[in-house]
């Protein structure tokens, strides 16, 4: 059953169908939300409001990008909960720690070495996001860590083109700057200035 | 660290790293770009630093998701039952409809803007609606038929009431003047003394007939129970929402 067939079912309120839309989305909210905000617990209260969202509203959904659209409410529901809470903006690197901790072997052929590596940089790398402001973040973490187009950006951000460049190319610069000031922090491998 | 300093084009060209790294630059500006960086160390160590910050981006690894996240089957009928579908979505527009109505017409009432000219209360309010004509002593004593009324009624009473087809009756003795009821809208009134004076005229039965009050009293109940019915709806769908 394709996109298209799940959403007009779930429309009609064949919840089986939506829950395969959940399924097929919810690795990508969830991580959005986690980097967003930095903390597993409110990252995991981000995706279940977003998708209870998005099933109350699926009846609004007029087509398009499906992705972008379920995106664009679980940017909502982190802006929601950022704004009632800043705690979550800084986080501490134990916590980060906690999170990469279980991060699951990319395949069999990753060594010990190259596992440790890569969750100590997942590691940098979320405190470095969690430096940037919310709005370069979030576009940053949308293009760069989830892959989306310029225009799927766009869209996800309610915001033009020519805005999502500059916040793209303003969230890069910031985070390389934090990367380069703490590059002694950063497994040599992964050094910038090598 | 590096900071956007140097040259008028070096600023331009940072301002286009970004694009030049996604490979979304104009062939003009590619062409510009690429040019400069050949010939500034600034830059083109800028550029590698930000295109190496990306690629680690890439590298970021996905976190496992810790749960479902699926809509459970009970939430979803519940949700159904009482939220936007089908069985209430009209409840809103009907109250609001509704409720702008019943304000229209209390804003006319109060403000008689359902009364004409003649001073007949044409929105049919019994009661309150109560203006005073003035009448001269001849017309009260002068007595009249209609055609299709029982009775006789004064002149005074047949004009303001508005009927203008009438027999004029011969004068009678004091003693029997007008003792008969009158089966007209109007009260009569001695409010002048010996000769002139006036008719009290009621709107109801004089204008046009539609319940105005009657109306008014059923719309606000009916705005009522809506405003109940979308009340406890909205208790139903606040329930906490849980899923899998």
């Amino acid at each position: 059953m394709d996109e298209l067939e799940l959403i007009s079912r779930s429309k009609d309120g064949d919840v089986d169908a939506f829950n395969l839309l959940v399924e097929q989305y919810q690795r990508l909210v969830y991580n959005l939300a986690l980097r967003m905000l930095g903390n597993a617990e409110a990252a995991e209260d981000a995706s279940q409001d977003t998708f209870l969202s998005a099933y109350k509203a699926i009846g609004k959904f007029r087509g398009g990008s499906f992705k972008a659209w379920v995106l664009r409410i679980a940017a909502n529901s982190c802006h929601d909960k950022l704004r009632v809470s800043r705690r979550y903006r800084i986080v501490s690197l134990d916590t980060l720690l906690l999170e990469t901790d279980d991060l699951p072997q990319a395949n069999n052929t990753e060594s010990p070495e190259d596992y440790a590596l890569r969750r100590e940089l997942g590691r940098f790398l979320n405190e470095g996001l969690s430096h940037l402001p919310e709005d370069q973040r979030l576009v940053v973490i949308l293009s760069d860590v989830q892959g989306l187009s310029y225009e799927e950006v766009a869209q996800v951000t309610a915001s033009s083109l020519g805005t999502v460049k500059s916040r793209l190319n303003r969230g890069r610069t910031r985070l390389r700057d934090f990367l380069l000031q703490r590059e002694e922090l950063l497994p040599s491998k992964f050094r910038l200035n090598k | 660290m590096f900071r956007v300093k140097g040259s008028r084009p070096c600023r331009k060209v940072r301002g286009l790293l970004s694009e030049y790294i996604d490979n979304s630059l104009s062939s003009e500006d590619k062409s510009f770009f690429e040019q400069h960086i050949q010939t500034c160390d600034g830059c083109s160590k800028e550029l590698e630093s930000l295109r190496m910050t990306v690629q680690l981006l890439h590298r970021v690894p996905e976190a496992p998701v810790p749960r479902s996240f699926a809509v459970t089957a009970p939430e979803r009928r519940r949700e159904r039952a009482f939220a936007p579908p089908a069985g209430l979505r009209w409840l809103r527009p009907a109250t609001a409809i509704i409720a702008v109505a019943l304000v229209v017409l209390l804003a006319g009432d109060f403000s008689h803007a359902f009364v004409n000219n003649a001073g007949v209360n044409t929105g049919g309010s019994n009661a309150t609606y109560v203006q005073l004509v003035p009448t001269s002593a001849a017309e009260q004593q002068t007595m009249v038929t209609v055609p299709g009324v029982m009775g006789q009624m004064s002149l005074a009473t047949a004009k303001a009431v508005g009927y203008t087809n009438y027999n004029v009756l011969p004068p009678s003795p004091p003693s029997e003047v007008a003792t008969q009821p009158v089966p007209v809208p109007s009260v009569r009134g001695d409010l002048g003394g010996a000769g002139a004076g006036f008719v009290a005229q009621q709107g109801s039965e004089a204008g046009v007939g539609w319940p105005l009050r009657q109306t008014e009293i059923g719309l606000g109940a009916v705005v009522v129970v809506l405003l109940t019915l979308m009340v406890f709806a909205r208790r139903q769908v606040k329930g906490k929402v849980t899923v899998k």
